[in-house]
């Protein structure tokens, strides 16, 4: 043993093996250990950190979205058009089994589907998606579900539905396939307000746009124009209700009308919006404006006489009057019996230069715009010469459109200050900056003149009165231009009123085109038998449900009209 | 040492089974959270067709012939008062000639 125990002092050491239960053992299972508890922490980490969204939707051939649209209310809060889901149809040429099968069923179903189309797209086994229709109902739907055929499947979409119908069909616009705005207020949508590119039927979150037009004055313009078309035996008409303070449209309605839910009536050219979209020689309620430029000027007051006994000669062409007096006329009879060789001697009087400023003070001459795009620029005459001045003065010669019409005779009742016409309710704090176009003197004579051209017994405007609401308004008979000259008894006639006359608060332009002389009309077609009391039933209808008091009660206080005052009356959110 | 062996051991299977109950609990959650997402869609979208239903029933076209067949005709201006106390004084009016009429009768 003693050997043994020295023998390590004098021999080398052996290199020591690595012992099976040393610390080194204990070392290696802790590394391991900790290892394990690296790996469990690590994979607490990852589990605990949000793991990514699965992805699901896959497609072959890329389909582009659709847009989803605010919906559009009017000023009430009530529904004009709004976004809901619909089902639309493709086909997955590569799962087709029997095409001849497909496009035999789906056409009983799609009665107008188009048959050699289909069965082309259908013969393309490299597409994967065709597009069948869009925009079904879900009763359609389920009628082709039911048909069971391998290939086709839905995709759901929004689509826009207008509950109204043709109600203000002409303002709303439409919009195209894709749900993407095309004309009206759908595209002042787009191009404004925003909408979302979503993919299938995702609702978006958007305020709705509030319009200015109160549904039921809509209405009841619609409803009265259509009873004056049949009365009349009219082919057309067109009317308008415009806030004269604000600018706001509340009404704006042309017949034939459109539906926004169908765009390719909006393309017919008989259904172009007459109020924005077309232009015309308006006639003798342009006298207004005559009339206010003389005053304007001070080159007459309304007693200043004119002699009117003699036709006017203009060029190739005589003016004359349709109902001489022969006797001079002051510039307000001129006015009330709507005597063109007063008006077209006040134009002379003027001349062409102040007449031309004139209007252009009062944005007749240049384009304007609203919401729903440009207005239809006013047809100018080539030249400024007398000629012209006095045809205008009664209206000939010059084309513009009635909306903008409207807002420059809304100017000359209003106090004389410029009026922006728009579609979008204004708020009520947003305070309108006073852009005087004329003077208020002109302007509350203009008011006088024609309150004084509906209660005289001679006025043009006598059948335009309503009990109470203190009418005032200006006729117009015109010629409509044909190949070769003016039509004979093919007019627009049409009537200018503002309502209550003392203060007015609303204009209404009515026009109905090519009216016949039925018997309604005295066998005649003169705008004072026709569109003065077609006018006069409008206001009538419409005074009540604007909260407007007639004149023989006390004035109503502050926030009692219907509109403002409680939003939530119609709202629809 | 053993002890500490042992012990982290225990922790780490009580860790696993805690991570995978909690892991569980949140997948049934999510997909309680789909499920509800999915019902508010399908509500957003009943509500958007409804909306449209009845503002389609309420439109004034269909409205109009309605009301006159029950015998309401379009309000007239001579209904508009300023204030109670006049509305009440022409209730009153139209009340009190019949009646008065009556009177005379007898």
């Amino acid at each position: 043993m003693r050997a043994t125990a020295t023998r390590p002092q004098t021999r080398p050491p052996l290199p020591r093996r690595p012992s099976a239960n040393g610390p080194l053992r204990t070392l290696i299972a802790m590394i391991l250990m900790a290892l394990a508890f690296v790996a469990v922490a690590g994979q607490l980490v990852r589990l605990a950190l949000p793991s990514e969204p699965d992805i699901t939707s896959s497609l072959s051939e890329v389909v582009d979205g659709s847009y989803a649209r605010p919906d559009i209310v009017d000023r009430n809060g009530r529904l004009l058009a709004t976004d809901v889901e619909a089902y639309s149809l493709f086909a997955d040429p590569a799962y087709v089994l029997d095409r001849d099968e497909v496009v035999e069923k789906l056409s009983v179903v799609f009665p107008d589907l188009d048959q050699e189309g289909l069965r082309k797209d259908l013969a393309n086994r490299t597409r994967r998606f065709v597009w069948i229709r869009r925009g079904l109902s879900p009763k359609t739907a389920q009628a082709i579900h039911d048909l069971g055929l391998p290939g086709l499947d839905f995709r759901r979409e929004l689509r826009r539905a207008y509950p109204g119908g043709t109600l203000a069909g002409h303002v709303l616009g439409y919009v195209n396939i894709d749900n993407k705005g095309m004309a009206g207020i759908e595209r002042y949508v787009d191009e404004v307000v925003g909408v979302e590119a979503v993919q299938g039927a995702t609702l978006t979150e958007r305020a709705p746009v509030r319009l200015s037009l109160d549904i039921g004055v809509q209405h009841a313009v619609e409803a009265e124009l259509a009873s004056a078309m049949r009365r009349y035996k009219a082919q057309g008409a067109a009317g308008l209700v415009l806030d004269v303070a604000t600018g706001e449209i509340l009404a704006s309605a042309s017949f034939p009308q459109v539906d926004p839910a169908r765009p390719a009536m909006s393309l017919e050219k008989a259904r172009i919006d007459k109020i924005a979209s077309s232009t015309f020689e308006l006639g003798s309620v342009f006298k207004t404006v005559t009339v206010a430029m003389a005053l304007d000027a001070k080159l007459a007051t309304l007693g200043t006489i004119v002699d009117v006994r003699k036709p006017l000669a203009a060029g190739p062409y005589t003016i004359r009057d349709l109902h001489p007096l022969g006797r001079p006329l002051s510039v307000a009879e001129i006015f009330i019996h709507s005597s063109n060789v007063g008006a077209a001697m006040l134009a002379l009087q003027a001349g062409p230069e102040r007449m031309q400023a004139f209007l252009q003070q009062l944005l007749l001459l240049d384009s304007i715009k609203t919401e729903t795009g440009p207005v239809a620029a006013p047809q100018l005459p080539e030249q400024w010469h007398e000629i012209e001045a006095m045809t205008i003065a009664y209206g000939h010669g010059l084309a513009v459109a009635p909306l903008q019409f409207a807002a420059a005779a809304s100017a000359l009742v209003n106090g004389g200050n410029r009026v922006l016409p728009t579609f979008i309710k204004r708020r009520a704090d947003a305070g309108q900056a006073k852009v005087p176009l004329v003077q208020s003197e002109t302007s509350a004579r203009l008011r006088e003149l024609m309150r004084r051209n509906v209660i005289d017994p001679a006025g043009t405007g006598k059948r335009a009165s309503v009990a109470g609401y203190a009418v005032g308004g200006k006729t117009g008979t015109a010629e409509i231009p044909g190949p070769g000259g003016y039509r004979k008894q093919a007019v627009i006639s049409s009537f200018l009123a503002a309502f209550p006359m003392d203060r007015p608060k609303y204009l209404v332009f009515t026009l109905l085109f090519e009216p016949k002389p039925t018997d309604a009309a005295g066998g005649e077609v003169l705008a004072a038998l026709n569109a003065a009391p077609t006018t006069g039933r409008i206001i009538a209808r419409i005074g009540p449900l604007l909260g407007m008091l007639p004149a023989t009660a006390v004035a109503a206080p502050a926030g009692m009209t219907f509109d403002a005052a409680s939003p939530a009356k119609y709202e629809a959110r | 040492m053993r002890m500490v062996i042992l012990g982290t051991l225990a922790l780490a299977l009580a860790s696993a089974f805690l991570l995978y109950a909690i892991n569980y609990d949140t997948r049934l959650l999510e997909d309680r959270v789909q499920a509800q997402e999915r019902a508010i869609e399908e509500a957003r979208r009943d509500i958007a067709v409804l909306k449209a239903e009845r503002a389609h029933l309420g439109r004034p076209d269909r409205i109009e012939p309605i009301a006159r067949a029950q015998g309401l005709r379009p309000a007239s201006e001579q209904q508009l008062v300023a204030n109670p106390e006049e509305a009440l004084a022409r209730a009153l009016a139209a009340m009190g000639e019949p009646a008065a009429s009556v009177e005379k009768g007898n």
